[in-house]
């Protein structure tokens, strides 16, 4: 039986692992590559880096962390922020990402989707898309939630499917960051809506969270502040799940 | 004593970054070279040859053809030497490929690739799955019955004759998740991200086979 993927994620600037997405505040969590190697060995399915300042100085060193990071990993690495052209997926393959993440050139340029997908195959281009309610709608916001796009937000959740998207990262800016938990309902739409995987972002602040992403249909769980906090394990997680009936990989 | 020589085929069908490092900590201090074959090559001069995959079907034999490793490789397998494809590397083993369009394959084990049957599926089928073992073998011994691997792939091997399966898995169907025909191995999951089963199942295929 497939199991559920418990992904941490890493938010990162040049080589270190940071909280906050306001940058007013930052605060250095620790070594991307020690944290990459704790999680890989702790049990965690797969493992996503962020660029999150991805100015052309702060790249060349990000792009080294990546490339350290998978030579002591033996899991899927999926690595996205500041991905603009075709040859940003290319530079971060070749660094030993094995999906690459396209949030905001995916939304300017749809046609980014197919090109990707056709050069490096579908399995390794993923989409992420930040859903936001406005007006009563959902709606895809780029820009850290910054930026209200014009794109309803289960259209694109289909568009990106058609253009060759292998799966989606999904993260509702509603939820992001409150520990709230998961937004069900906005999860609910897409997976019902697309037959790609859908990865569940933004929310997570208990153990009850992950189990109720898991009533989704999401088929990966993505969590950062109750990992980096040591709040919790994986291991505590994943037994949790298996105690409620959830296949986890042991 | 003369050093074993393993070769790693690029066919340009993803990155090879992690079985290259995968491999070449296995051998570290052991009498093993490691060469990467990158174009047309002598069959006769190597023991084991592991070819790597991702993508599509069409895409990885048109590469192959390309670089003309097609050729030796044929003359590689027809000889009953050692070998390892992973996820495409073990698909184009079969003799037709119906991704994208309809691709003739090595015609090295009998079968075709074709997609996942239940339409109801998330596909790729994407993330740790079970595999099942029907024989133990030298290699794919019995402790990784039950174990989960990272698969990532919407094709599967089918109308494949019993004998050649060792190991199945589960998504929707039965599906053969190892396959074996003598000294030629397939997995359909990624042992070079599969964590430490997953590594033990390379170091296992470069040391006892």
């Amino acid at each position: 039986m497939l199991k559920i993927r418990i992904i941490p994620c890493l938010d990162v600037i040049k080589n270190k692992v940071v909280k906050g997405v306001n940058f007013k505040n930052i605060r250095v969590m620790g070594n991307a590559v020690e944290m990459a190697k704790y999680y890989s060995l702790s049990g965690a399915d797969e493992l996503c880096m962020l660029d999150i300042n991805a100015s052309y100085q702060n790249r060349k060193t990000f792009i080294k962390t990546v490339e350290a990071i998978a030579k002591v990993i033996n899991i899927p690495l999926t690595v996205g922020g500041g991905v603009s052209v075709l040859n940003d997926i290319t530079d971060l393959l070749n660094a030993g990402a094995d999906k690459v993440s396209i949030n905001s050139a995916a939304v300017k340029n749809p046609k980014l989707i197919r090109q990707a997908s056709l050069r490096h195959g579908s399995q390794c281009i993923v989409v992420a898309i930040d859903g936001k309610r406005h007006k009563n709608k959902m709606k895809v916001v780029i820009k850290g939630g910054r930026e209200i796009t014009n794109l309803e937000l289960i259209s694109w959740a289909k568009q990106v499917q058609s253009l060759g998207a292998g799966e989606i990262l999904m993260t509702s800016m509603d939820t992001d960051g409150v520990q709230n938990g998961f937004d069900s309902n906005m999860l609910k739409k897409v997976t019902s809506n697309v037959g790609i995987p859908v990865i569940a972002s933004g929310g997570v602040g208990s153990l009850e969270h992950f189990y109720l992403g898991h009533l989704t249909k999401s088929t990966g769980l993505l969590a950062a502040s109750v990992f980096h906090s040591r709040k919790y394990k994986i291991k505590t997680v994943k037994k949790y799940l298996s105690s409620k009936g959830v296949p986890v990989r042991l | 004593m003369k050093k074993k020589v393993i070769g790693l085929i690029d066919g340009q069908s993803g990155n090879i970054g992690s079985i290259n490092k995968a491999i070449k900590d296995i051998i570290k201090g052991r009498p093993y070279r490691l060469k990467i074959i990158k174009g047309h090559f002598n069959y006769s001069s190597f023991d084991k040859i592991i070819l790597p995959g991702q993508g599509a079907y069409a895409t990885l034999m048109s590469n192959l053809k390309k670089l003309k490793i097609i050729k030796p490789l044929k003359e590689y397998l027809e000889n009953n030497s050692s070998y390892l494809g992973i996820c495409v590397g073990m698909q184009i083993l079969s003799d037709w490929g119906y991704e994208d369009k309809i691709t003739r394959g090595l015609g090295v084990i009998s079968g075709d690739i074709k997609k996942f049957r239940n339409k109801k599926l998330i596909i790729p089928h994407m993330g740790w799955n079970t595999i099942n073992l029907n024989n133990d073998d030298t290699i794919i011994t019995n402790s990784f019955d039950k174990k989960d691997f990272y698969f990532v792939h919407s094709y599967i091997f089918q109308n494949i004759k019993k004998s050649d399966v060792l190991a199945f898995t589960l998504y929707g169907q039965k599906f053969p998740s190892i396959i074996k025909k003598g000294n030629i191995y397939g997995v359909q999951f990624h042992p070079e991200k599969s964590h430490k089963h997953g590594l033990n199942l390379i170091k296992n295929y470069i040391l006892k086979s």
